[in-house]
């Protein structure tokens, strides 16, 4: 684990095998990143990606966070297993029109339960990473 | 972005008693070190992470079986949520082991093919591109800075003395609102004319004492949320002073940092290696800054640049 206590300026979170790094650090880096190369048997990690983004809208909506990050998107029947395509895709689409829809109005939704008027901040710097991103 | 092959085709590569596994890609690197990979699990236990060569480059590998890396399996069991860390360590784990001999591309969890004559083809087509990236992040690393909005934000002198007048007006407001509530006629509750005198007054003055708690929470969340981005700011501004590159992440969901607080940064540096030093540097100079005094920084790595590999630069 990191630490961040004063004492210690500087935490290692080693990217050895040995370091327990944070999976969040971990599933970001090997989603997201990397160098894309066109495979012959390849999944959307993009579905994967989609599911964490699910799991913030399944967050704010109900309030079971902290129950939710435990079991994080398991507690979704529908994506869980068996998912059919199409309905996996009609879902993506889904979620893109919410994303917009929440980056368009994040000041109005105030009512999250624990960090409510930081959603500005926050759809401000995910707008940004999708620039970054799209690069 | 994706590549789905549907129908396998031809098995370059690949007799009736291969036909069952599949080349899963770990990463590319330049003059890689096998024995680095000795013992490592990867993706499948039992099978070793060796290095396939391909041009100048070589790859690193390994055999897994074709139905549980099958588009469809590999999607549910991702979609799994131990499955995917199991994985997801794994992947990282190779990267990180080979990185150390050798400057090393990572690829995205689960690239893969249907042998390795199918992989070394595809990986060939791309050997420039590799290169010119290889050349890119040879003898850097990438460190991880993440700004966490503290939970209790610091009181300042000044701060207390504006705040804590809106806070007993709340708590009276509140207190009268839910007897209203709770359809008690305030009057009747309070007992003596006196108590009842002062409730009605609060009663009278509710809407605007509420009113002047939302607009107190109002500026206090603005205040809050501007000094967090100039926190934020100011430490993407300390840290980009030692990197040659800078990438910012997707901010993690409260529901993933827990108790950190609010995340307010999540950004990735390049990074010349052995410049600990200097990150650290960075970093102590920040967290001293008064303007960086409602947050907190924390930093990992150093790690494989996997956040500087793709794309132009």
């Amino acid at each position: 684990m990191t630490e961040r206590t004063a004492e210690r300026p500087i935490t290692h979170a080693p990217s050895t095998p040995s370091g327990p790094a944070n999976l969040a650090d971990i599933l970001e880096r090997v989603l997201d990143k990397g160098i894309v190369i066109a495979g012959d048997i390849k999944i959307d990690l993009l579905d994967i990606e989609l599911l964490t983004i699910r799991l913030r809208l399944f967050v704010s909506s109900v309030e079971t966070a902290k129950k939710a990050g435990i079991n994080w998107w398991e507690t979704d029947p529908a994506l869980s297993t068996r998912a059919h395509r199409e309905a996996v895709d009609e879902e993506n689409k889904r979620l893109r029109e919410r994303i917009a829809e929440l980056e368009a109005g994040a000041g109005e939704s105030r009512d999250k339960p624990r960090d409510a008027g930081w959603d500005e901040s926050r759809s401000h710097s995910w707008h940004h990473v999708k620039e970054a991103g799209g690069r | 972005m994706t590549q789905t092959v549907g129908e396998p085709g031809p098995r370059t590569g690949s007799r009736t008693g291969a036909a069952c596994t599949a080349t899963y890609v770990f990463a590319v690197c330049r003059g890689g070190d096998p024995a680095t990979l000795t013992g490592l699990p990867g993706q499948a236990a039992g099978n070793p992470v060796r290095l396939l060569p391909f041009g100048s480059l070589e790859a690193v590998v390994q055999d897994v079986s074709a139905a549980e890396f099958g588009e469809e399996t590999l999607r549910e069991r991702l979609t799994d949520r131990a499955e995917l860390e199991r994985c997801a360590r794994a992947h990282h784990a190779v990267i990180a082991a080979v990185a150390g001999s050798a400057p090393t591309l990572p690829l995205p969890l689960a690239t893969l093919y249907l042998g390795d004559e199918r992989a070394r083809a595809a990986l060939r087509e791309d050997e420039r591109r590799f290169l010119a990236v290889l050349q890119r992040i040879a003898g850097r690393v990438e460190w991880g800075v993440k700004v966490y909005a503290r939970r209790e934000a610091p009181e300042g002198p000044d701060r207390s003395a504006t705040v804590a007048p809106t806070r007993t007006l709340t708590r009276t407001a509140t207190r009268t609102a839910t007897r209203t509530a709770a359809r008690t006629p305030v009057r009747t509750t309070a007992g003596s004319a006196a108590a009842g005198a002062g409730a009605v007054d609060s009663g009278a003055h509710s809407g605007r004492a509420y009113l002047e708690r939302v607009r107190g929470a109002r500026q206090e969340r603005e205040r809050r949320q501007q000094a967090g981005l100039v926190a934020a700011e100011t430490v993407d501004r300390a840290l980009r002073g030692v990197a040659v590159a800078s990438r910012r992440l997707r901010t993690h969901d409260t529901t993933l940092t827990g108790e950190r607080g609010v995340q307010l940064l999540n950004a990735a540096y390049l990074v010349a290696d052995g410049h600990e030093r200097e990150v650290a540097a960075a970093v102590a100079e920040v967290r001293a800054d008064p303007a960086c005094q409602g947050v907190e920084v924390e930093v990992t790595g150093p790690w494989v640049p996997y956040s500087f590999v793709d794309g132009g630069e």
